[in-house]
């Protein structure tokens, strides 16, 4: 019985799908290739310092705190950036600022992408009521001013703790940017939301989705195998778009004397710097914003690029 | 009546209407009456041509029937199953045994899945059938229409209109399913095209005897394909009959006004063109009477007042239609 030729699909040839011919498109824009080294670097230095701390390497790049000259030494061969009023490195907070903010808006995406795109879909696809409801609760949240919404999200949210006991995971402590990242990712879900839902509304009425339902396709699988693939290129789109405005997001929250608690930001430095930007002492602040400018270009350039390369509407090559 | 239960697929007084909501409040204005009280028939190995120009209620006729938009009111039966009232099991039986084949080879296909998914994935909702077996079935079914396993991995936007159509078709054809409704399966193709298709879809009905409700808006493919005949106008049929009637003698003027509109290629077959004037009316505030009176040349009074029905004509009982003046003047010379 096994004379009869088996098909594997391996030996098959493969087809070009959406996703191959996306990034083959992306990996022939030179600028856009640049923009995602210099992103993985960002979160490269991020997870250094992550697993530097967890293993306590001791090394002097970690080591903001200890004094490395004179207060206010301006940029000098020991010193790249100078030194603060503390006289310590500049260079050296300005890397670990890194990770609070490369951590706080990957979070922050994170959670504003798994409450936005369950609520869009669901809303889009059942539309009734559901879709009502969802439209009037991002309504709702979308009419306060964004910056009190986070201000006041992260007011609440600030010390407490959500225990996960029953999930035996332990306790999360609600401290510092912890607090932070869930307020932006509680409040700036509806834009996510609002896409999907238009999309999936969009595509449900497409003959593919009928077919889907015609030979039996239950609701979820329809969700899940045809309708949430044919958006997902949005998602990675917005997730690429809206981490630039985390990242800034946090510099205004720790400005504003809400973000991370003893240890270095760019949004702390560049709050500190500007009582000392009249005395002279411009390479804290410099040293933030210049951080702050090659990510924010970066990302953009690169979720621009990404658009052009994914979204099947701009194809024009 | 032994031949009536014989019947696979029965429709009776079918009406889909969609109602207009307005203002703040949702209130229903008005109703479209897409689909208004249909009934038709079609026996095993059948194939029921169902044509009509756009708007007039075809494709929503076919997707009620396939239960992908609920009903208004009417019956639909196949193989002595309710279907507009079926659930669970009977249900999935009905999805399992009617299939639809779609009119646009190129929405109907997911941009993201490859053919192997694509065509295994009635298979795998509803036979739990995966892996080698999976890929087996489908390479089948592929050379069944026409391709090869080589395409299984590819993906729908890699092929033709005409090749996606047949994909089309081994999707639909992987259930095994006893009745197949096309929804206009050509009209999105070229000319060349369309007859393969159409010689496709043909021998598979000869070699596995699939009943066909074949929708379509070019009567010259219709001829070719379809044993019965019936003419839609505005949610309503006007005009029932097996094909070779229906081509020799039709009678509903808007049916006449549609054969004369068939182009011919022989200048010397070529008749005086009887078309018609003015619009479709508006769906939304139909005209009273027959929905064809105001574009029609022969209309008299009671066609202004009075909806016809679909009655038979005196000497034929297989040729129904729904017009005043056609029953006072059966025999139209």
């Amino acid at each position: 019985m096994n004379n009869k030729p088996t098909i594997t699909k391996k030996q098959l040839p493969k087809g070009v799908g959406f996703w191959k011919d996306g990034f083959r498109r992306l990996a022939r824009r030179r600028m856009a290739m640049v923009c995602l080294f210099i992103i993985f670097a960002y979160f490269a230095i991020a997870a250094f310092i992550y697993l530097a701390e967890a293993f306590n390497w001791q090394l002097s790049i970690v080591d903001w705190s200890s004094q490395v000259g004179e207060e206010y030494q301006p940029p000098s061969k020991e010193n790249i950036f100078g030194t603060d009023f503390l006289g310590r490195s500049v260079l050296r907070k300005t890397i670990y600022g890194t990770k609070i903010s490369m951590t706080v808006a990957f979070w922050a995406s994170i959670i504003s992408l798994l409450i936005g795109v369950p609520l869009g879909a669901i809303a889009g696809y059942f539309r009734g009521w559901v879709d009502e409801l969802i439209v009037w609760l991002y309504t709702t949240l979308s009419s306060i001013p964004y910056i009190l919404l986070i201000l006041a999200f992260a007011l609440v949210l600030k010390d407490k703790s959500i225990s996960f006991s029953w999930l035996h995971l332990g306790t999360l402590q609600l401290s510092g940017i912890t607090s932070v990242y869930l307020a932006m990712g509680l409040t700036s879900w509806v834009g996510i939301c609002r896409l999907i839902r238009g999309e999936i509304i969009k595509h449900k009425e497409r003959e593919y989705v009928l077919a889907a339902r015609s030979y039996g396709c239950k609701n979820a699988r329809i969700i899940f195998r045809h309708l949430l693939p044919n958006v997902f290129h949005l998602i990675i789109i917005n997730f690429s778009l809206r981490f630039v405005s985390f990242i800034q997001a946090e510099v205004i929250l720790s400005f504003l004397g809400l973000g991370a608690k003893n240890q270095p930001s760019w949004g702390a430095m560049i709050d500190t710097a500007r009582l000392d930007l009249p005395k002279g002492y411009w390479w804290e602040m410099t040293a933030a914003t210049v951080a702050i400018f090659f990510i924010s270009l970066a990302l953009n350039i690169f979720g621009d690029a990404l658009r052009d390369s994914l979204d099947p509407k701009l194809r024009v090559q | 009546m032994a031949n009536e239960n014989n019947n696979l697929l029965e429709v009776q007084n079918l009406k889909t209407w969609f109602a207009v909501k307005k203002g703040l409040l949702k209130r229903t204005v008005g109703h479209i009456k897409a689909v208004n009280d249909i009934s038709f028939a079609i026996r095993p190995g059948q194939t029921l041509g169902l044509v009509g120009e756009s708007g007039c209620g075809k494709t929503t006729a076919a997707r009620t029937i396939a239960r992908l938009i609920p009903a208004t009111t009417g019956k639909v039966s196949f193989d002595r199953l309710d279907v507009l009232s079926a659930g669970g099991k009977d249900l999935k039986k009905i999805r399992k045994e009617i299939s639809i084949i779609f009119q646009d080879p190129f929405g109907s296909l997911n941009p993201r899945m490859t053919v192997a998914d694509i065509v295994g994935e009635p298979l795998k909702v509803h036979k739990n059938i995966s892996g080698s077996e999976l890929i087996e079935r489908v390479a089948g079914l592929l050379q069944k229409v026409g391709l090869s396993a080589d395409h299984l991995n590819r993906y729908p936007h890699e092929f033709s209109g005409g090749q996606r159509q047949r994909i089309g078709i081994a999707r639909a054809l992987a259930l095994n399913p006893r009745l197949i409704i096309c929804d206009e399966p050509v009209s999105a193709l070229d000319v060349s095209i369309q007859s393969q298709i159409l010689n496709l879809l043909k021998d598979l009905q000869d070699e596995f005897g699939f009943t066909y409700l074949f929708i379509a808006h070019d009567l010259a493919v219709v001829e070719f394909f379809c044993d019965t005949i019936a003419v839609m106008y505005m949610g309503k049929i006007v005009e029932q009959a097996s094909a070779d009637e229906f081509y020799h003698n039709p009678v509903h003027p808007y049916t006449k006004a549609l054969m004369s509109a068939i182009p011919q290629v022989d200048p010397a077959l070529r008749k005086k063109l009887t078309p018609f004037t003015g619009e479709v009316p508006s769906l939304l505030n139909p005209p009273k009477g027959c929905p064809f009176h105001p574009r029609c040349r022969d209309a008299c009074e009671q066609c202004k007042l009075d909806l016809p029905q679909l009655q038979p004509l005196e000497h034929q009982s297989d040729h129904l239609v729904a017009c005043w003046k056609c029953k006072k003047n059966v025999k139209v010379q």
